[in-house]
């Protein structure tokens, strides 16, 4: 599977729901109700990678799906697995 | 799972608007933050500034909207900005322009994270200079020409739109785009010196309802969404489609006193001092931040928009009506009237709002 890490100018917080991503380029929120399955990386630390918590292949589909989402807009850059 | 995710609780704020200094050079007939400015308690020295500030990153506040008074006007605003920079807090500063130097602007320009907001009240120097003070309106464009021939790359030029300024939103619009800038339009509130013209000053039904028309059609202008209200099926997908105080946001005055917006600055929505008290509890625990949160407005909840606007912003309910559970006084459904019968751009009744996870919402903040 693939990793993914916040792009350089995206932030994420774990909020009850999930995750809220801030785009300091354009000041926009985007709400990620990914509950417990998404792990955002210390506020302190963006070079830790998101961690994907699933508990069956059909959820860590829907969480890559979600991820994808999140890459097309930009908030978090992907890294093929070495 | 709620309808909507930005009506979620969230554990902070996610912005912060910090009216840092009680100074001003000016004095705008609306300002909003007269109130507070005169019956502030003096500033935070920069000691506690850089405190609140270590706060606002361990609660993972992502911004800061420094306002005042003028910002530019405290001798060490500009350590302060820097130091909440380096804590990779995005900086917005809402200014009034005529402090801007091109030494100051060599400063700003190199910064990262950071938002500059201008305010100019018309297009028309005569229309500002009524509203701002005379001769404002050539010192701000000064300061704004500073910023453009070095090319700042995120500035806005912000108009409180009010019945005086109106007729001139389109020409404001080309002005900001001829220097490089975006437009936003806030909202006029009472609030401050704003309770005392808001007669003279607010906009009519028939100005309201263009205006949603207007932002429809015009996506690419900031409104930091104050205009939540107004909101019609163009813009419904952009921004928030709640009130944001004590949710999203609170404001922190320039003695440390926290209230639940910028807009609800009063003694009666007092929530604590961050000297007294850390911002997170204040934000958390205030009994006024809570009532604000659980605040249902009942009159709108049978209403096709309530969905999308969730009975506006209370701010305006509460100095114009007295109350916090009626209904935004300027809502559309006000400028345009007829539950089930469809303005130009109104959903129809029933029509789903678009809510998905795979879709994140977005909204602005700044």
């Amino acid at each position: 599977m693939k990793t993914y890490h916040l792009a350089p100018w995206a932030r994420a917080r774990q909020e009850r729901f999930g995750l809220l991503f801030y785009d300091t380029r354009s000041t926009t929120m985007t709400f990620v109700r990914s509950g417990d399955r998404l792990v955002a990386p210390p506020f302190d630390d963006r070079a830790v990678p998101l961690r994907v918590v699933t508990r069956s292949p059909a959820e860590e589909l829907r969480v890559i799906r979600v991820l994808d989402g999140l890459e097309a807009k930009g908030l978090v850059v992907a890294a093929e697995p070495e | 799972m709620p309808q909507n995710l930005s009506s979620e609780r969230l554990g902070a704020p996610v912005n912060v608007t910090w009216e840092i200094t009680d100074h001003c050079n000016l004095g705008c007939r609306h300002c909003l933050s007269a109130d507070l400015r005169r019956e502030s308690g003096g500033e935070l020295d920069r000691e506690r500034c850089e405190t609140l500030i270590d706060e606002l990153a361990a609660l993972q506040v992502f911004q800061i909207n420094f306002g005042g008074g003028e910002p530019f006007l405290r001798p060490d605003f500009m350590d302060i900005l820097r130091y909440a920079q380096t804590k990779g807090i995005v900086t917005c500063v809402s200014t009034n322009g005529t402090m801007l130097t091109p030494e100051l602007v060599d400063e700003l320009v190199g910064m990262e994270l950071l938002f500059l907001q201008v305010s100019l009240d018309g297009a028309q120097a005569a229309t500002n200079d009524a509203i701002r003070g005379e001769g404002t309106f050539e010192r701000i464009l000064e300061g704004v020409s500073l910023l453009s021939r070095r090319s700042f790359p995120d500035l806005s030029l912000n108009m409180v739109v009010t019945s005086v300024n109106f007729e001139e939103i389109g020409e404001f619009h080309r002005l900001a785009d001829s220097f490089g800038a975006r437009t936003r339009l806030s909202r006029f509130r009472p609030s401050g010196d704003g309770s005392r013209m808001w007669e003279q000053y607010r906009l009519s039904r028939d100005q309201l309802a263009w205006l949603s028309g207007f932002l429809g059609e015009n996506p690419g202008i900031l409104t930091g969404d104050s205009f939540f209200s107004l909101t019609n099926a163009d813009r419904q997908t952009q921004g928030l489609r709640t009130c944001g105080a004590a949710r999203m946001t609170c404001a922190v005055g320039p003695d440390g006193s926290v209230f639940p917006c910028a807009f609800l600055c009063d003694p009666a929505f007092l929530a604590g001092n961050v000297v007294e008290e850390s911002l997170g509890a204040i934000f958390e625990n205030a009994l006024i931040m809570r009532t604000l949160r659980d605040l249902e407005v009942e009159p709108c909840q049978t209403c096709d928009r309530f969905s999308l606007c969730n009975g506006g912003c209370p701010a305006v309910a509460y100095f114009v009506t007295d109350s916090l559970g009626l209904p935004d006084p300027e809502c559309l459904r006000v400028a345009i009237p007829g539950p089930g019968i469809p303005g130009p751009g109104i959903p129809a009744p029933g029509t789903p709002v678009a809510e998905h996870l795979s879709a994140p919402e977005r909204a602005e903040v700044a």
